[in-house]
């Protein structure tokens, strides 16, 4: 195992930031990581759903975005610092641009390029797959 | 035990889980080897988990200590 490759396809806060935090300190700490953005889970990287906060979720989002005393890194903020130090690339599903008519300009700067299944597939080959 | 003196700091107060060990880890990875880095945090759970990953990563825990309001661990560098 050559580490991790992780599907996104929940745009359910709790499961995006489940997986920034998981790809995040796993590739800092030097393990491979290819996290695939795919269908709903675009939605949350969105310029202006970042922007407004505007996520979907239940209760632990809720908390999330309520707590005062304490600031949870939201999960653009963990990857952004996580692809300066670590082996950790970000991919956007082509297929689920193509269909909403969206381009990487209108997400936030966390990913690498643009990737279809087959390119993911190429990437995955020698790692465990996650699929979130 | 003797207090620990770090050479550096990260205040990682006010952060939750990951905040506390992503800064850690960037923190470490640029420093020299035999750095002791003092990390300051309030989050109970990153106070559990660190440890976990100075162990897996190679590096020494050298102390974890209750401050009250917050924890001060003590972590060198291989």
């Amino acid at each position: 195992m050559t580490g991790y490759a992780v599907v996104l396809a929940s745009e359910e806060l709790e499961r995006v930031q489940a997986v920034s935090m998981i790809a995040s300190v796993a590739s800092m700490s030097d393990i491979p990581v290819e996290v695939f953005v795919t269908m709903n889970a675009l939605n949350p990287f969105e310029k202006k759903a970042v922007e407004n906060m505007d996520f979907e979720g239940g209760r632990v989002a809720k908390a999330m975005m309520e707590a005062e005393d304490v600031s949870v890194p939201l999960f653009t903020e963990q990857l952004e610092q996580a692809r300066e130090i670590g082996p950790l690339k970000v991919y956007a599903c082509e297929l689920a641009m193509d269909l909403m008519g969206t381009e990487l300009d209108d997400y936030v700067d966390v990913f690498d390029d643009t990737l279809g299944v087959s390119g993911f597939l190429n990437r995955a080959k020698d790692k465990q797959i996650i699929f979130v | 035990m003797a207090d620990i003196e770090a050479d550096v700091t990260v205040d990682a107060r006010g952060s939750a889980c990951p905040g506390p060990l992503m800064d850690l880890i960037g923190k470490i990875k640029s420093v020299d080897s035999g750095t002791v880095v003092e990390l300051l945090t309030g989050d109970e759970g990153s106070k559990n988990d660190v440890p976990e990953w100075v162990e897996e990563a190679g590096h020494e825990l050298l102390d974890t200590v209750d401050e009250g309001e917050y924890y001060s661990i003590y972590v060198k560098k291989s």
